[in-house]
């Protein structure tokens, strides 16, 4: 079977919503001998970005959007990095994110959905869960060198820990290390600039954007290599 | 004295036999998945009361017999006060009342500019002023917030501010044991005493679980407010198809178990604690993720189905009316808060809160208050039904007039047309010319004018001087200790 022809049926797999089709066609393109690089830039990634398109055309829901993350999440986890990780070839991906909702609150439904869209998307996602302190935030993303931080408060009386990621940075001199994005139903652009973070995304969709423009990704030609 | 509202409907959207099947739904669930408890304030109680406690996986399990004990001794009337007895409100059966705000809201809609903008203390005192004078809003909650204070002391400034400017009953937020406490302390002030306080009510605590089945720090709240004998409000807040299923019954089912947990941990901190149910069923468009206030399934799901549930129950509920997910007061809102009111108020749901809302419960405006306030008359004009009897008839009248004459004069039609007739306050009624005339004015510009009136006429009897000393103290006491807290 041409190469093409396999990576097309990860492409399917995940346009399926099937996790264990997912499985399969990945085994199967491994067994190929496909470089697992290729299997996740052409195969599994590209069937995301599709759905993510679809999502933003308002075609697509996001429960598919999460619904075709998680088997590609679980299948890059266990079949793919294990191989990528032992040939030392590096992967690319438009940047690595660390996210969670913040200490005090565990309102994380929209933190999830950001999540999910910027994997969906084609970002690195280090998904730290619920009532994360903000020494956590930064650890975190220090171990993975992360490229932004981002971060979720849904009850006004939390948002101070998204001010003090920043100033956690800022007093170890390692601002610049990282971006910090926030967001979350009290969340505004103007509480983004007072506490000197980079970005806030009024939505997932505003956020994978703003994510973007951070990082200097092209907003164009996602899905050029179609 | 006491406002003793008309009663709603009993409007049913499934069968006695579906309700009890949700009920055993719940049962089920609550005993064998249970609730995460991330609080051992509040897992001690339920472990104290029998509850199967699994404090690895934060995990509480309710036992049926638990649930049936707790119900068993919750009250089916509560009366909830005003700080002027006028303004008592009698949640019994299907008596209806509309209630201004919800939560506080992150974003304010500037009544001079129009602008979405962070809203002030002062916002907030005019926000509740008016809402004192809206005849058809029989309690309050918040169509504002108080953003100019530190972000941990915001409910305590909030709470001072509508103590002084209003007499009707309160029903609101005190997340975490602090507020709580620091907000028993100011309406114990007020009333006199604690005694006093549970005697006569001034306020509900609005407490919210967090979806699915989860209860937190912020929810000590519970026991708080059920130690006091306040009457608490539950707050569950499942978003279909994202923390619940993606079907009204999956939905209501989550909400219906917070609730029947709630109910119960209330009940084993003190037997007969008012507590008020709330159904809840929130729904979001999945294309955008934004969670939907004027969704036809909130209405159906979180306040008919809601309110037979109460009924089964026999707790007073709480739910919606006035709301939108319109950005201004403009047809789709209109639209909205008519379906969103009427129906709740067909259901027979006894709070109706929220009115004043827009963009999906992120913007407070007043505008959108006074129009919700003319919605509300309409609604209950419908909801008082018909009188059909000899004299409304008026069998003799018409054969004395006879084919071809006119009632305008006649002793029968004064006596009945003011009262058998709503009359809007600020809804236009013009025809087109005179409404040329008159500036083509819509009703957001209308409504903004009576706003203004409003603000500039209307003083509620202030507190006595030395109880809004004392509120000032408390909240600087509290502040210390939340502001502490955070370092």
């Amino acid at each position: 079977m041409a190469t093409s022809a396999v990576l097309d049926e990860v492409v399917d797999a995940v346009l399926s919503f099937d996790s264990k089709r997912v499985t399969e066609a990945t085994r199967k393109a491994l067994a190929q001998g496909i470089d697992p690089v290729k299997i996740i830039e052409e195969g599994l990634a590209k069937g995301l970005r599709i759905i993510g398109k679809k999502f933003e055309d308002g075609e697509l829901f996001i429960m598919h959007l999460i619904a075709a993350a998680q088997p590609v999440q679980k299948v890059t986890a266990e079949l793919l990095q294990p191989e990528i990780s032992k040939s030392k070839v590096s992967r690319k991906v438009l940047g690595k994110v660390v996210i969670g909702t913040v200490a005090g609150d565990i309102h994380d439904i929209g933190k999830n959905i950001v999540a999910a869209m910027l994997l969906a998307m084609g970002f690195e996602v280090y998904d730290l869960g619920k009532d994360v302190a903000a020494e956590v935030f930064i650890k975190r993303a220090s171990e993975v060198s992360a490229d932004i931080i981002a971060s979720s408060a849904l009850l006004s009386t939390t948002l101070p820990v998204q001010h003090e990621i920043v100033e956690t940075l800022v007093k170890r001199g390692i601002r610049d290390s990282f971006k910090v994005m926030v967001g979350g139903a009290p969340v505004t652009e103007d509480w983004a600039n007072e506490i000197g973070a980079d970005g806030y995304g009024v939505d997932s969709v505003d956020a994978v954007r703003v994510a973007k423009r951070l990082l200097r990704v092209a907003e164009q030609g996602e899905l050029d290599d179609e | 004295m006491t406002n003793r509202a008309i009663r709603g409907g009993v409007l049913r959207l499934i069968t006695d036999e579906e309700i009890e099947r949700i009920h055993t739904s719940s049962l089920e669930i609550l005993e064998q998945v249970g609730i995460q408890v991330k609080s051992s304030r509040i897992t001690r109680v339920f472990r104290d009361g029998g509850a199967e406690i699994d404090a690895d996986a934060e995990r509480v399990r309710i036992p049926e017999y638990l649930v049936r004990e707790a119900l068993s001794k919750t009250p089916s009337r509560i009366m909830l006060c005003g700080r002027s007895p006028r303004y008592d409100v009698c949640l019994e059966k299907n008596r209806i009342y509309f209630g201004m705000g919800g939560t506080p809201t992150p974003f304010i809609r500037d009544v001079e500019t129009g602008e979405f903008r962070r809203p002030t203390k002062k916002d907030f005192a005019d926000a509740t002023r008016l809402g004192d004078a809206l005849p058809n809003m029989s309690f309050l909650m918040a169509i504002s917030g108080v953003f100019d204070v530190p972000y941990q002391t915001e409910y305590l400034h909030e709470y001072e501010v509508m103590f002084s400017n209003t007499e009707k009953p309160i029903i609101y937020p005190a997340p975490g044991s602090v507020a709580a406490k620091g907000v028993l302390e100011m309406a114990t002030a007020i009333s006199g005493g604690m005694d006093e306080l549970r005697r006569r009510p001034i306020l509900s605590l609005y407490v919210e679980t967090v979806s699915p089945l989860v209860m937190f720090g912020p929810d000590e709240t519970f026991i708080d407010g059920a130690e006091a004998g306040i009457p608490i409000t539950l707050g569950p807040g499942p978003i279909m198809g994202a923390a619940a299923p993606g079907t009204i019954a999956g939905t209501v089912l989550v909400a219906n178990c917070e609730n029947l947990a709630a109910m119960t941990l209330t009940q084993l901190v003190k037997k007969g604690a008012p507590i008020i149910y709330t159904c809840g069923c929130s729904t979001m468009d999945p294309r955008t993720c934004r969670v939907l206030y004027g969704a036809p399934e909130l209405t159906m799901g979180g306040a008919v189905i809601g309110a037979q549930l109460a009924r089964y129950y026999g707790l007073p509920c709480f739910g919606w009316a006035g709301v939108t997910d319109s950005k201004v007061p403009d047809a789709q809102a209109g639209a909205e808060v008519m379906m969103t009111s009427l129906l709740n108020a067909l259901a027979g749901i006894n709070l109706m809160h929220d009115c004043g809302y827009l963009a999906s419960g992120s913007v407070g405006s007043m505008e959108m208050a006074v129009i919700c306030d003319d919605i509300a008359g309409m609604v209950s004009r419908i909801v008082r039904g018909v009188d059909i009897n000899d004299e409304t008839l008026a069998v003799d009248l018409i054969r004395s007039i006879g084919p071809g004459g006119n009632f305008l004069g006649e002793k029968h039609t004064l006596e009945f047309i003011g009262r058998e007739i709503f009359l809007p306050k600020i809804l236009d009624r013009t025809d087109h010319i005179t409404w040329e005339r008159r500036g083509r004015k819509d009703i957001g510009q209308i409504a903004r004018e009576r706003v203004k009136q409003i603000l500039k006429e209307h003083n509620p009897q202030p507190l006595p001087k030395d109880v809004q000393e004392k509120l000032s103290l408390i909240v600087k006491k509290c502040e210390k200790e939340l502001v502490a807290a955070e370092k």
